[in-house]
């Protein structure tokens, strides 16, 4: 079980022992870390999962469909790392795993 | 555990004023419950509702998401999405979500400030406050006809239309029909605005409609029809009108019987958007979706068979208590925790971000301008539909009350459901009529008398009925028309198919265009 470590925009720190098979938003819902929304549960249909992957991960995660990238085109508030965090599926190689989240996720 | 007493039907209009200790033993008593007089299924837990929202293969939206389309098979255009499955929910999803994005939605935040501005501003000073009338009946009409780019002088014009319609006697309810006629004008004459915008490009949504590509179910990349697009429009600006519409007026309901809450969100503005989505958990305007069951499984024990309707209480698992502490308790200050209103997976609801922008502006303008509040129930209306639960009237006392003024009582008049379909039989007879309007479906009560080889008969909607004409059986083809007084004088023509006891086919609602119906036979 990978630890993922989720930041809160206000800087409070979460770490999960994420399940391998699940994606970075599952995780973060099914372990109430707030911040992240999930309102699709995963389709890739509502951009309320949104989150900052760490620089240091940018490459090590899988990389963007092209579903995601039409969503993270109208997202609110996208950097260069943002990620639809229902799109990463989470590995064993994920330890470690940095995620910031949005203000808010509308 | 006794289960006795345990009945719920969306048509029981005992049960819209308050369905929430029925929710709850539905929760705790019987989370899979079968309706045998309408024949369908309802899970009320959140993980049941969320496991079947996430299954699109085995819960199906091929017939639509409400019992009585369901029922009857109804079957739609390729482009009316919310009613489809894969591939062609897909391809036509995946279109407007690139065109309906939140970074448009904020864009436009300002602008929708402005609109607030414009409904609120003129009763400043006064005593009473309408929140569907003044406000909710208003804004998001006008937000979506912003977004789609109408021009301010066509909607000027589609607003002083809405404004002297919404002049309503003092003390009475003001006229939900009346309301749906204001809300289809606003759509009316839109080919010719399409074909304006076509010539006139901007940067709105209808310029996107008309000039973004995308692959349609058959593989074919290229851009929507005429057709197409009339139909996208119709479903996505009458879904976004009515809910928010219902939106607004639970948040003065709901507001008006915690001041204490509402003195703490008038005081902090940043506390808004929590308050909005526990605004949404508690009272969702849209209390219940239904799918079709693609194959026979089993849940608690209980076999269910392939074809039948479950429906998933949106409202009931909002308070599922596994995972909302109190939850028939309204706390703003409540954990966040992701609700159900929205629904789930591939047919989440598009506009939430609209929704939700709208719900936090309004609060915050409302608020400015008012804040305290105490709902006048005596003239409040409360209705339910097959998709919909709100307030058609909700004054509100902004300032003194009459002296005479009676401490307030809920009041709950029920506008008319549908009845769900029945058995086959002749011609003769009574059918149940679903017009899928542009905001919202539209039900009617169609009587059919024969003498000879005449088939004569009248029809009821919208409180009113009047005969019908020309009716002809051709084969399985049905033609009828209706002449209607209300909510507007207009000729109806209905062209369909019979199909066991089922006719489904095209309403031609004179200028307004075409919506598909199905009559079943009661």
């Amino acid at each position: 079980m990978p630890k993922i470590l989720y930041i809160e925009h206000n800087g409070k720190e979460h770490v999960v022992d994420a399940e391998v098979g699940k994606s970075v938003m599952q995780n973060a819902v099914e372990n109430l870390i707030p911040g992240i929304v999930g309102d699709c549960g995963g389709a890739c249909s509502c951009a309320t999962c949104h989150g900052y992957i760490d620089p240091a991960w940018e490459d090590k995660v899988e990389p963007k469909n092209d579903g995601e990238e039409a969503m993270l085109d109208g997202a609110l508030r996208v950097e260069s790392n943002s990620r639809l965090t229902c799109q990463i599926v989470v590995t064993a190689d994920h330890e470690g795993l940095v995620v910031r989240l949005p203000a808010s996720q509308f | 555990m006794s289960t006795a007493g345990i009945s719920w039907d969306p048509y029981n209009q005992d049960l819209t004023k308050n369905p929430y200790p029925m929710y709850k033993r539905l929760r705790e008593e019987m989370p899979l419950y079968y309706n045998e007089e309408h024949d369908f299924y309802a899970i009320s837990r959140y993980a049941d509702v969320e496991a079947t929202l996430r299954d699109r293969d085995l819960f199906s939206s091929a017939h639509g998401d409400i019992l009585e389309f369901i029922k009857a098979k109804s079957v739609m255009p390729d482009s009316v999405f919310i009613h489809q499955d894969p591939p062609k929910h897909t391809a036509y999803r995946s279109l407007m979500q690139r065109i309906i994005t939140p970074k448009r939605m904020y864009a436009v935040e300002q602008d929708i400030r402005a609109l607030c501005a414009r409904s609120l501003d003129p009763l400043v000073g006064g005593d009473r406050f309408d929140f569907i009338a003044n406000l909710g009946a208003e804004v998001p009409m006008r937000a979506v006809s912003m977004l789609l780019g109408i021009p301010e002088k066509d909607q000027t014009a589609i607003r002083e239309s809405v404004d002297a319609r919404m002049r309503t006697e003092a003390g009475k309810p003001i006229d939900i029909a009346n309301q749906q006629a204001i809300q289809n004008e606003a759509l009316a004459g839109f080919e010719e605005y399409i074909s304006w915008r076509e010539k006139n490009p901007s940067d709105d949504m209808m310029t996107e409609l008309l000039h973004t590509e995308f692959k349609d179910p058959n593989g074919v990349t290229r851009k929507l029809t005429r057709d197409e697009i009339s139909n996208i429009v119709n479903v996505v600006a009458g879904a976004g009108n009515e809910t928010t519409n219902r939106l607004i007026g639970w948040m003065g309901k709901t507001l008006s019987e915690h001041p204490d809450q509402r003195r703490d969100l008038a005081k902090n503005h940043a506390l808004i958007p929590q308050a909005i989505e526990e605004l949404l958990r508690f009272e969702p305007p849209g209390p219940f979706v239904a799918r079709e069951v693609m194959r026979e499984i089993e849940l608690y024990g209980k076999k269910i068979p392939k074809g039948a309707v479950m429906i998933m209480l949106l409202a009931a698992c909002n308070r599922d208590e596994s995972r909302f502490v109190n939850g028939d308790t309204f706390n703003i200050h409540r954990e966040a925790r992701p609700h159900m209103t929205f629904g789930q997976g591939i047919h989440v609801c598009i506009g939430a971000p609209l929704a939700r922008l709208e719900g936090r502006v309004a609060m915050e303008e409302v608020l400015k301008r008012f804040p305290d509040w105490e709902v006048d129930y005596d003239n409040a209306v409360l209705s339910t539909t097959s998709s919909v639960r709100g307030w058609d009237s909700l004054p509100a006392w902004i300032g003194s009350k009459p002296k005479n003024y009676v401490a307030p009582k809920p009041a709950a008049a029920v506008a008319p459901a549908p009845a769900a379909p029945a058995a086959e039989v002749p011609l003769e007879g009574t059918w149940n009529v679903v017009v899928k309007g542009p905001t919202g479906p539209q039900p009617a009560v169609l009587t059919l008398e024969r003498n000879g080889n005449t088939i004569t008969g009248a029809q009821s909607g919208a409180g009113t009925t009047t005969p019908i004409a020309d009716f002809k059986r051709d084969g399985n083809a049905i033609y009828w028309v209706n002449h209607i007084t209300k909510p507007m004088k207009m000729k109806v023509e209905f062209k369909g198919e019979i199909n066991g006891n089922v006719i489904s086919g095209k309403a031609k609602a004179g200028f307004m265009g075409s919506y598909p119906f199905t009559a079943t036979k009661a």
